[in-house]
């Protein structure tokens, strides 16, 4: 195989990566939570030592 | 913006928000990289690079990238500009690269990149942005900086430079002698204590400071009272006359 | 000496000697912020020997099979940061689709490994010391146990601290560093364990 196909493949494979990504991000935030579960926030205790930033992956679930 | 308050923006990154002092952000390579002086001016000037470009780019893109994907288009863009001063140090600075090794790469995942994206550029002008991001950098590169400081001094005995950045010639200062070194602070075990050393003394001095708020809070109650009960002795013995 | 010896040491060397948080630093902010409670100290340490070591099976053939042959090895970071985002947001999903009872263990500890540079600093170490596949597998168990150990370890410490009288100034972050300074002084002694075996 030439050089062209791999470079090809593993572009692809990044963009691949990247959408994977974006939709598995977008699936997680909108799936709701399971029973018993729908109270769970980011409370002080976790992130008390990182503030803000740490937490900031799911702020916006912790929003809802 | 006024001048008064961009240069209170670009402040309080180094005081106010200090992110390693006071937010504890980004303390992995708080501890790893500050072995040395030089190293940890280094990191900090990579770091800073990063958060400056991360955050303008992401204030000029905060219109156009849909509120669902945020994180994500961050990420990636974080990533890649850290991709990109990884490439530059390897190729103009190769002794830096190999002494800072893979925490060039952990800029990717520093808590403080992601959090100024997220709380600050995402929501203000671009200009705005690079002075926060700006006082950001400076105020991380200052708290590695005091911290490789102690741990220089104490571990080696004084400082060298010129052995990261081999464009300026060699040169040591010894301040304490070879014998009186305790080379323990060039050890993990150093990192930890100095950085639990300068929390607890930053602690102090604000406990004072609240205390002395407190205490003046306090007169200042006081001083009210006896004016009112003055004032109300004053109308009762004019009453009585 | 045979593979599989060779393999559990290196797996007993990435987890004592070279200990991920004492002496690579990698993860001090869970280490500082999640370990207040031991029962939240197991989930997220739980959840990062999950992730680690899927990251790790991930990104080794990733990068010598699909990066290298393509020439665009430099762009190793970014592909091992959307591995790993995508890794946690799957791992994430499937466990809140269809199992609550994980789900409430370990659901709010998964989002918080992706900014957590153990996952990261394994995948780019390996690749960085130009590790073998074996060698990658051992170094990302060994780092992610390692991780497990201590941060349960130090959990269980701080929350005696909590009740202790600590100076005032030390209470809180001071004093779980300085605590953190001793346990990185026992894990010197460890040191040279290994030193008379060809790894």
């Amino acid at each position: 195989m030439s050089k062209e196909i791999y470079l090809v493949i593993g572009i692809s494979v990044l963009v691949l990566l990247l959408i994977t990504f974006i939709v598995s991000f977008v699936l997680y935030v909108k799936t709701p939570a399971p029973k018993g579960c729908e109270d769970m926030k980011i409370s002080e205790e976790k992130c008390a030592s990182c503030s803000h930033s740490e937490c900031s992956f799911y702020k916006k679930e912790g929003q809802e | 913006m006024a001048k008064g308050k961009t240069k209170q923006n670009f402040l309080k990154g180094i005081v106010i928000e200090n992110p390693l002092f006071v937010s504890i952000l980004g303390t992995c390579p708080a501890l790893a990289t500050t072995k040395t002086l030089e190293a940890a001016l280094g990191m900090g000037i990579l770091f800073t690079i990063v958060l400056v470009c991360s955050n303008m780019l992401v204030s000029l893109l905060r219109k156009l990238i849909p509120e669902e994907i945020r994180t994500p288009a961050y990420i990636v863009i974080i990533a890649t500009f850290v991709t990109i001063v990884k490439m530059l140090t390897n190729a103009f600075l190769p002794e830096l690269y190999s002494s800072l090794g893979v925490f060039i790469s952990l800029i990717v995942v520093n808590c403080i990149v992601l959090g100024r994206a997220e709380a600050y550029a995402s929501k203000n002008k671009v200009f705005d942005s690079l002075i926060d991001a700006l006082g950001m950098g400076v105020g991380y590169t200052l708290a590695l900086l005091s911290m490789a400081f102690f741990r220089e001094l104490l571990g080696t005995g004084g400082f060298t430079i010129g052995q990261i950045f081999t464009f300026i010639p060699k040169a040591k200062l010894t301040i304490i002698p070879a014998p009186y070194t305790i080379s323990l602070f060039s050890n993990p075990v150093g990192a930890f204590i100095v950085f639990g050393l300068i929390l607890a003394v930053l602690a102090f001095i604000k406990n004072r400071k609240d205390e002395y708020k407190a205490y003046l809070v306090k007169q200042e109650k006081i001083k009210k009272q006896q004016e009112a009960l003055a004032a109300q002795q004053a109308n009762t013995d004019g009453g009585n006359k | 000496m045979s593979i599989f010896v060779s393999f559990i040491l290196a797996i007993i060397s990435s987890m004592l000697i070279d200990n991920v948080v004492l002496s690579r630093f990698y993860g001090i902010c869970p280490f500082l912020g999640v370990s207040k409670k031991v029962k939240s100290s197991l989930g997220m340490g739980i959840a990062v020997v999950f992730v680690i070591i899927l990251a790790t099976l991930i990104c080794w053939p990733l990068y010598n099979f699909i990066l290298v042959p393509a020439g665009i090895a430099f762009m190793d970071t970014v592909a091992y940061i959307l591995v790993i985002a995508s890794l946690v947001q799957l791992v994430g999903l499937f466990i809140k689709k269809f199992s609550p009872t994980l789900y409430k263990n370990l659901g709010i500890y998964l989002p918080l490994i992706t900014t957590n540079c153990a996952v990261l600093g394994v995948a780019q170490g390996n690749t960085d010391q130009g590790f073998t596949f074996l060698q990658s597998l051992a170094n990302g168990i060994g780092t992610s146990v390692g991780f497990l150990a201590i941060i349960v370890v130090f959990s269980c410490i701080r929350v005696r601290l909590e009740s202790a009288n600590t100076p005032k100034a030390f209470k809180g972050l001071p004093i779980a560093l300085i605590t953190a300074a001793i346990m990185a002084l026992a894990f010197i002694g460890l040191q040279g364990l290994f030193s008379g075996i060809q790894l």
